[in-house]
């Protein structure tokens, strides 16, 4: 099992949901398969994502947002212990990802030292379309930069500075 | 009270919102819950193969994506005019059954239960599975854990995929399974018979013994005598994959027996001017508002609601818990007595669970399951096709047209949750009457009250919220009932 994952969350046939799709999409070719470095999509929440959590060094969770207080695309960055709530950070009928990780210590399982989150202001998350709005579309490039710097410093921690050079090649 | 028209531009909408209005006299008017609900299906559906619609409508909801898909194969089935053959049959219902397990471990264990394990005045942040464990022991986690990891592998083995399955399709299956995976599956199936029993001594362990809890189900402020929906095999016993859908009155009595083809002859869509939810009800019977009786059309279609239409469950230990639920809430336990109490909705989960892991038991062992026939293709089209079976949270129906290549050129879902919209807000406002009174302020015991009314239902927008910080986002609003005027709000985790 890699121990840095890239987690995106969402849904990828509604609207702005489709972020982390997106994002994960288009990391797929900088992330080579069997590296230290796992890129995935789930549609998933709390329990869900407990199963693919655990055993990791760190992983980024990318997904929407939707404060309202800034305009669509806008990117957030979160870093472990603020970790805010994107859209599926906590399913309504699931557990919160806080929740999950608690629970998953107390089962005995190695969490995550370091879990961060990417995520894009959305505009649009009840319409069923493969469209993005062209806001959060034109935000999915620079936040596969953000997430390949992310990579970048956190596979130095783990150090495995060489295989990331290629990665981020 | 005068009446109340609100502007379409300003319709109620947001994530968990509910609406009080409240009259001049502080007296409760009326209680609304809002949830956003996702649009544009049948665009987005329009121009597609119908046998695409088994795997897009997985995507639909996160929480219930094998529910769709069995919603969507069947009706697609009926589309081709499609008899499968009995092998796929008995394979979709397996993996079906197997979902369930699943599903309500994380209902009952997660989210309704801690109501009760942990008690309904537990604070907000112990309410939930955490608090379960710290109730119970580390064990209820680990056994949680694993049970959801069993369902999850049925779903594999049978629909190809852990998550979305993919394996239905016009006509049946599209995979076989080995000899190796029945015995897998045999295997689970009987740690999932004693993770029901584990279950069924947590319920009675820790919710039975308290007389507390049980008063508290049986309370008015959780009452609602509508009429119930859910489907049955031909002996009138829950299936949750097949047979003809059951509706029985507040009294007990059958008010229909129908094929699911029939459906629009006996459910119409209620339409309010201030929201964008619909309400379905009982086109025989009639809109007659937010109220529940003989004479109203609103009906529910839960857990609960399940084992009211029915006349058993199909397995025993199944039956026995039904025997026994029955009898501790109605004082008659062949089941002819109807429980209205939505909190009994909880209780009727668990039975249900018991149901569905002896039936993955007793499934798996079927011979037939390994047949090669899992697939028959279709030769002709019908060009219309309704599939329904019940998801966890209440009745689930795909309806699509085609034209003669199978495109779809009309599609129309319901949705389990949506059959419930109108008892969900009859629930809070019984829930918030005596507690709201205008110039009064919402405590986080109202909230908690009112929490529980719509937890029991289980409502599904799993697949439209917003953000979701951690806990299930509350917010309620308490309107001037003439003026529509914002006079208090409550928020939690919004």
């Amino acid at each position: 099992m890699s121990d840095i994952l890239i987690l995106g969350l969402g849904n990828e046939i509604v609207a702005d949901d489709r972020f982390g799709y997106a994002v994960i999409d288009e990391l797929s070719a900088h992330v080579p398969d069997g590296g230290i470095v796992e890129a995935v999509f789930a549609p998933l929440a709390g329990f869900g994502l407990l199963d693919f959590l655990k055993d990791r060094y760190a992983a980024l969770i990318v997904d929407a947002i939707m404060t309202g207080n800034s305009s669509p695309g806008t990117l957030y960055f979160f870093t472990s212990g603020h970790l805010t709530p994107t859209r599926h950070l906590c399913g309504s009928h699931q557990i919160s990802l806080p929740a999950a990780l608690e629970l998953g210590r107390k089962m005995g399982y190695d969490m995550p030292k370091r879990i961060d989150v990417l995520a894009a202001e959305a505009e649009d998350i009840t319409t069923i379309t493969e469209s993005m709005t062209p806001a959060v579309e034109s935000a999915v490039a620079k936040a596969v930069d953000q997430v390949l710097a992310w990579i970048n410093e956190v596979s130095a921690e783990v150090n495995n500075v060489n295989k990331i050079a290629a990665i981020g090649s | 009270m005068k009446t109340v028209t609100i502007d379409p531009v300003t319709r109620l909408e947001g994530h968990g919102k509910i609406h009080l209005f409240v009259k001049d006299d502080g007296e409760l008017a009326n209680a609304y819950f809002q949830v956003p609900e996702l649009r544009g299906f049948e665009k987005f559906a329009q121009g597609r193969p119908v046998e695409e619609m088994c795997r897009i409508t997985t995507r639909i909801c996160g929480v219930c994506p094998d529910a769709h898909h069995m919603a969507a194969a069947k009706a697609a089935d009926a589309v081709y005019g499609a008899t499968i053959p009995s092998a796929a049959r008995k394979l979709r219902e397996l993996v079906y059954n197997a979902f369930f397990a699943g599903d309500h471990t994380t209902h009952f264990y997660a989210l309704g239960g801690p109501d009760f394990v942990c008690g309904p005045d537990a604070p907000p942040e112990e309410r939930n599975i955490l608090g379960v464990i710290a109730k119970v022991g580390l064990e209820a986690g680990k056994a949680v854990i694993a049970q959801r990891a069993r369902g999850q592998r049925v779903i594999e083995i049978i629909g190809g995929k852990k998550v979305h399955p993919v394996t239905a399709l016009p006509g049946g299956m599209s995979k076989r399974i080995t000899k190796e995976e029945q015995a897998e599956m045999i295997k689970i199936g009987d740690e999932m018979v004693e993770f029901a029993k584990f279950t069924i001594k947590v319920f009675n362990d820790v919710v039975l013994a308290n007389q507390q809890y049980v008063d508290l189900i049986l309370s008015d402020m959780y009452t609602h005598k509508t009429y119930n929906m859910g489907l049955v095999d031909k002996d009138n016993k829950v299936n949750f994959y097949d047979g003809q859908v059951r509706v029985t009155a507040p009294d007990g009595s059958e008010h229909a027996r129908y094929d699911p083809r029939d459906y629009l002859e006996y459910v119409a869509e209620h339409v309010e001017p201030y929201s964008y939810l619909k309400y379905p009800y009982l086109k025989k019977v009639g809109w007659k508002g937010f109220v529940d009786g003989m004479d109203s059309g609103i009906y529910k279609a839960t857990p609960l609601s399940r084992l009211n239409v029915a006349d058993g469950m199909a397995t025993p230990l199944a039956q026995e818990e039904y025997e026994k639920y029955f009898e501790t809430l109605t004082g008659d336990r062949s089941g002819k007595t109807m429980v209205h109490s939505t909190l009994g909705t909880h209780w009727a989960r668990v039975v249900e669970l018991v149901y569905a892991c002896e039936a993955v038991a007793q499934q798996a062992r079927d011979e037939e399951i390994c047949s090669d026939k899992v697939h028959e293709p279709p030769t002709s089209i019908v060009g219309e096709g309704i599939g329904i079976v019940e998801a966890p949270r209440g009745t689930l129906t795909h309806h699509y047209k085609t034209d003669e290549n199978g495109i779809v050129t009309a599609a129309n879902l319901i949705v389990g949750t949506t059959n419930n919209n109108a008892p969900i807000s009859m629930s809070i406002k019984r829930a918030a009457q005596g507690l709201i009174k205008k110039g009064s302020e919402i405590t986080d015991g109202t909230l908690n009250k009112i929490e529980m009314a719509f937890r029991a239902y289980d409502p599904c927008f799993g697949c439209a919220t917003h953000t979701l910080p951690g806990q299930m986002p509350l917010e309620v609003i308490v309107r001037d009932a003439d003026t529509g005027e914002v006079i208090a709000t409550r928020r939690r985790n919004v």
